[in-house]
């Protein structure tokens, strides 16, 4: 880290690491005031590496994804979500950081990345990014001072012991690269503790000033600018002797504290839990109800993606159905996150007996679906890059509750190189044209950091962001308009969520309805899907809104009005309705 | 104001006229000779009034039924209730009154109330609160009762055919409430009464399962996609292999393996409240000698049945010496797809009034539960060869049923052998229940769908040809 300001660039006479600080930098000027944005918000999860390389290295960089607001701000884009880009050793794909207030070279500079905010901001575009709060790289130098002087100020910032018999309820996460919690430190000669990696040691959330020097580095990155964060791996921060250390009350409370700092010091930002596990569980991490939460403002909704995939491969609305129908209540200033394509993956173990049960038997005797719910395939190969599938997940996502969340290169159908292996599959360059390297980088396509996708169906001559941002038939430019209407849509980001009974198995029926405090706010959006390949009929009982006229929402059609009876409807194979449902006589032109 | 007894004789032939138009009139085809008026009770006010009625509708000796009616009365007819006009009475209009919401509103206020009037007793099970404020409207389907969903919250059936002694249907939903049973839609209330001292049942009261898809719906989109799949290699060059249903997307034998277990658990239920037993001595010879009797009557008039005769005898004389104990109790009866429903917590079975057409002592008598499973089998078969699809090459189109069928049959068994004995163990028996099931379904077929027919001869010959 030479050249740049880094942690550990000088030492305090009291053995503390001089850190960088927030003051040493601009600030970028702070996004438009909206204390729900994230509700509304459509996200998009960008890797820096692979969107856009602006320094012609052969790996993208903060300076490259700045050049790219422009497109994204077109598409519609409200949030990016970047995954880490701290200064790390790269042995978990930059989960392991070594600097929590430097930026890794290869990206560029922490001042690059204001830049970024600034420029995000101008766009009406937040920033948020992934802060490991579990643990820290075994490089970064917190932890090799606490190795180094057991008792300097950094001795007890992580879980030291004599033994390697603590906590031993506590699972091995990674079964297949670790066989214990606990490795030994020839240098310190004691076991530290870590729940993932060895080379990933547990900060100890025991100490108090562990929790504060956290705080400040979220501090440094709000100071800066930043929108918020997701939290990795929050079920973890702390320990109990006779507990699985997982989800522990001490856990919550420091998130309350984190949250604090963040009500009290930075109004407007947000924190997102990342707790893979089942709905149920993962409301407590949004906290207090009566308080309206207290803890994160969003956690992603795992169990909803691979069911989603199984629905539509029945073609039965159950696997989605019940879900919904399981998924508990959340505080009022709470949001899901809900995805079709991430980089997480869904574990068996964080589904109750019955559900793994279910799971097993719908899941992972079928090598198709297993697929998908692992991380190797985008959403186009994964659905036979079928157009009409294509549009109704993207429908589904844009419409159920909760805040979607966008894969980069998926807005325009990208493929995977299953030859690259798990991880990197899917995080082959952005394809911006047809030209040499997809337009991604100016480098010799040798140096490039991934080979860009190259087959004829999914190579970037077929399929770029140039071609098809001038195709008016585009799954892009249809992608855009399906957002352009969610934005015109309160339902959809603010409204409560109740499903419509059909007696069709095949269809998924439900009512968005957003109640405003003023009466011009008030909006109701119907939303119809066939998870079927073949037409198919529903009979909705929309009685409660009887006299209401269903406009459809892509082309404005005014339906025949709703009566008494039953409203009949029939879909195409694949296909989808919103509506809204305006009052007789009213949206009509003069 | 004209008594309600009065009332009803006066538009009893109007009575007469419209019943054969009604979709839950048993006696169609018969010419209907009057209608007997046998009871009529005030329920509600003067307008608009409720009536509820009883009558007898006189179709010959050996037919005299009787029917309920819910009767409207209003001096205007407003246009939306036009199509429930039945009769004029002075200057009143009558009509049904399931279609006018604010009648049936006192349904639930009555059940809700506890009260009885002239011996009609409404009630709502123990521990039960209303909301009245629901309103209802009839429930589309094709039915041989009336029911009313109750905003998205109750279904009331109203049992139209009245049967002497309490109906089976509401027995025993309340038995399986008893022990909590999660496969059944809770009985929340009801409507009772006596006729010459009989108890007889009007009306059920039960959850609504909002948003609910019956089993038929579900299987045969699971067949309709597994159809496409092989329409697609059917077409393909080179040589043809069937797609395997365990391949395609829409396999049903999750589902199928979970309703098994449903069916199962509510056969150990019904036996846990109401008693299981070993059969008396005599019942597997009243069990063949019934289906001979059944057997007789098909094949006098479907000569296409008379090549599996020896073979149907045979199979339904294997009963008579069968060794060991086995247990009888009360049973669904009339199971099948149709008769279950899948909600967003599971499967849930519906409708146990016991077979159509059998009177009610026979319907209550004590029997094996693989009367029901083999019902249910038999019914995958018939989803499978249901959808009128890949007819331009009938064997694969069989072949495809025939793998459709015994994946969904096995997934079914396994599952119920997972809270009960697996049926598969009492083969013999299991065998002639399927048999005796698909005879009916030839009558049926001969005199009702004659181009359903192939498809119980076709389960006839494979189930005579494959020994138990
Ligand atoms: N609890 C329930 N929740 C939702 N729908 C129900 C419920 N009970 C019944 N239904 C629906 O109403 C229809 C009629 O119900 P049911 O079978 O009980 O009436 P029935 O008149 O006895 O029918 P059948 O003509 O088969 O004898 C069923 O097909 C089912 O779709």
């Amino acid at each position: 880290m030479k050249g740049a300001p880094h942690t550990g660039e000088a030492m305090l006479p009291d053995g503390h690491l001089v850190e960088p600080q927030a003051g040493d930098y601009e600030h970028a000027k702070a996004a438009p005031t909206d204390p729900h944005w994230y509700k509304r918000a459509v996200f998009y999860e960008v890797l820096v590496r692979a969107f856009h390389d602006h320094d012609g290295n052969g790996a993208g960089d903060l300076a490259g994804l700045t050049r790219k607001l422009d497109y994204l701000e077109w598409l519609g884009i409200d949030c990016l979500w970047l995954p880490p880009f701290y200064a790390s050793p790269l042995r978990d794909g930059g989960y392991d950081i070594s600097d929590f207030r430097a930026v890794l070279p290869e990206f560029g500079t922490v001042e690059d990345f204001v830049v970024l905010l600034d420029e995000a901001h101008k766009r009406g575009i937040r920033v948020i990014t992934d802060l490991v709060m579990n643990h820290t790289s075994d490089q970064h130098p917190w932890f090799q001072e606490s190795r180094r002087d057991p008792e300097g100020p950094y001795g007890d910032f992580y879980v030291w012991n004599d033994k390697d018999t603590g906590y031993p309820d506590a699972r091995v996460i990674f079964v297949d690269t670790e066989t214990s919690n606990w490795t030994y430190d020839p240098v310190r000669r004691q076991f530290y503790w870590h729940r993932f990696f060895s080379h990933q040691p547990d900060l100890n959330y025991d100490n108090f000033e562990v929790g504060e020097a956290m705080l400040d580095v979220l501090r440094f990155w709000l100071d800066l600018g930043i929108d918020g964060f997701r939290l990795d791996a929050v079920p973890y921060l702390f320990e109990e002797e006779g507990t699985n250390c997982e989800n522990l009350p001490r856990t919550h409370e420091f998130l309350k504290r984190c949250r604090k700092v963040i009500d009290d010091e930075y109004p407007g930002r947000v924190l997102l839990a990342e707790a893979n596990q089942w709905p149920a569980d993962v409301v407590e991490y949004f906290g207090d109800p009566a308080a309206g939460g207290d803890e994160a403002h969003m956690a992603f909704h795992f169990p909803l993606m691979p069911r989603i995939f199984m629905a539509v491969r029945r073609e039965s609305r159950f696997p989605i159905s019940e879900i919904l129908a399981q998924t508990p209540p959340i505080p009022s200033g709470a949001q899901w996150g809900i995805f079709l394509r991430n980089h997480d993956e869904l574990t068996l173990e964080m589904v109750t007996d019955e559900e793994r049960d279910y799971m097993y038997s719908e899941y992972v005797k079928d090598p198709r679906m297993r697929a998908n719910i692992g991380i190797r395939r985008r959403l186009a190969p994964l659905l036979d890059n079928d157009r009409n599938q294509l549009e109704l997940f993207t429908a589904l996502l844009l419409s159920l509750p909760g805040s979607p969340v966008l894969y980069y290169g998926d807005e325009i159908g990208m493929g995977d190189n299953i030859w690259l292996g798990d991880r990197d599959s899917v995080r082959t360059p952005m394809q911006w044209t047809p030209d040499r390297n997809a337009g991604f980088s100016s480098c010799d396509p040798g140096r490039i950091y991934l080979p860009v996708i190259m087959d004829p169906v999914y190579g970037y001559q077929a399929v770029n962001v140039e071609a098809q941002s001038t195709s008016s038939q585009s799954l892009l430019n249809w992608t855009r308009r399906m957002i352009q209407v969610r934005h015109q849509h309160s339902a959809f980001g603010l409204g409560d969520f109740s499903e419509l009974s059909s007696s069709n198995p095949s269809v998924l029926a439900y009512r968005r309805s957003h109640v405003s405090n003023h009466d011009a706010g008030d909006d109701l959006v119907i939303c119809v899907n066939n998870l079927s390949r073949f037409p198919q009929p529903v009979e909705l009982d929309l009685g409660e809104h009887a006299g209401g006229v269903p406009v459809e929402l892509t082309g404005g059609v005014h339906f025949p009005p709703i009566g008494e009876l039953p409203y009949l409807l029939t879909l195409p194979g694949h296909g989808f309705y919103w509506f809204q449902i305006v009052p007789p006589n009213t949206g009509r032109e003069p | 104001m004209i008594s309600a007894t009065d009332l009803l004789a006066d538009i009893a032939d109007a009575l007469a006229a419209v019943l054969p138009e009604q979709r839950w009139f048993a006696g169609k085809g018969r010419p209907v000779h009057g209608v007997i008026p046998v009871r009529a009770t005030d329920l509600a006010g003067a307008e608009p009034r409720l009536v509820h009625a009883v009558v007898e509708v006189d179709q010959g000796e050996q037919h005299r039924d009787r029917y309920q009616f819910l009767l409207g009365v209003r001096s205007d007819l407003p246009d939306i209730l036009g199509h429930a006009w039945v009769a004029a009475c002075g200057d009143q209009a009558v009509y049904q009154a399931i279609h006018d919401p604010e009648l049936t509103a006192v349904l639930l206020d009555l059940m809700a109330q506890g009260t009885t009037v002239e011996g009609l007793r409404f009630a709502v099970e123990p521990g039960v609160t209303l909301d009245t404020e629901q309103r209802s409207r009839p429930v589309g389907a094709e039915q041989s009762n009336t029911s009313l969903v109750y905003g998205q919250t109750y279904i009331l059936k109203l049992f139209r055919k009245v049967a002497a002694g309490r109906s089976p249907d509401l027995e025993l939903h309340r038995a399986l409430a008893s022990l909590g049973c999660k496969h059944i839609a809770a009985p929340l209330g009801s409507i009772e009464g006596a006729l010459e001292s009989v108890p007889v049942t009007y009306g059920m009261l039960t959850e609504y399962l909002r948003n609910a898809a019956d089993g038929w719906a579900m299987a045969t989109a699971s067949v309709r996609d597994l159809l496409a799949a092989n329409l697609l290699v059917e077409g393909a060059p080179g040589p043809v292999e069937q797609a395997d249903p365990a391949d395609v997307g829409g396999d049903f034998a999750s589902e199928a393996h979970r309703l098994g277990q449903a069916v199962a658990t509510v056969h150990t239920d019904l036996a846990t409240a109401l008693g299981s037993a070993p059969a008396p001595a005599g019942y597997l010879d009243a069990v063949a000698d019934d289906m001979h009797r059944r057997l007789d009557g098909v094949l006098a008039q479907v000569p296409e049945l008379s090549p599996h005769e020896d073979a149907l005898r045979a199979a339904f004389d294997a009963v008579r010496g069968l060794e060991g104990p086995v247990p009888v109790q009360r049973v669904h009866g009339d199971l099948h797809l149709g008769q279950v429903l899948r909600s967003v917590t599971g499967w849930v079975l519906i409708d146990f009034e016991g077979e159509p057409m059998v009177p009610l002592a026979t319907r209550v008598a004590p029997t094996s539960t693989l009367r029901d499973v083999a019902g249910m089998l038999r019914s995958f078969d018939y989803a499978a060869n249901y959808l009128p699809l890949g007819d331009d090459d009938p064997e694969q189109r069989a072949a495809v049923a025939l793998a459709w069928t015994t994946r969904n049959q096995d997934a079914f068994c396994d599952g119920y052998a997972q809270a009960a004995p697996d049926p598969r163990k009492h083969a013999v028996l299991l065998h002639a229940f399927e048999l005796d099931k698909a005879v009916y379904e030839v009558g049926y077929e001969h005199s009702n769908r004659p181009l359903w027919l192939p498809i119980p001869l076709a389960a006839i010959t494979r189930l005579t040809t494959t020994s138990p």
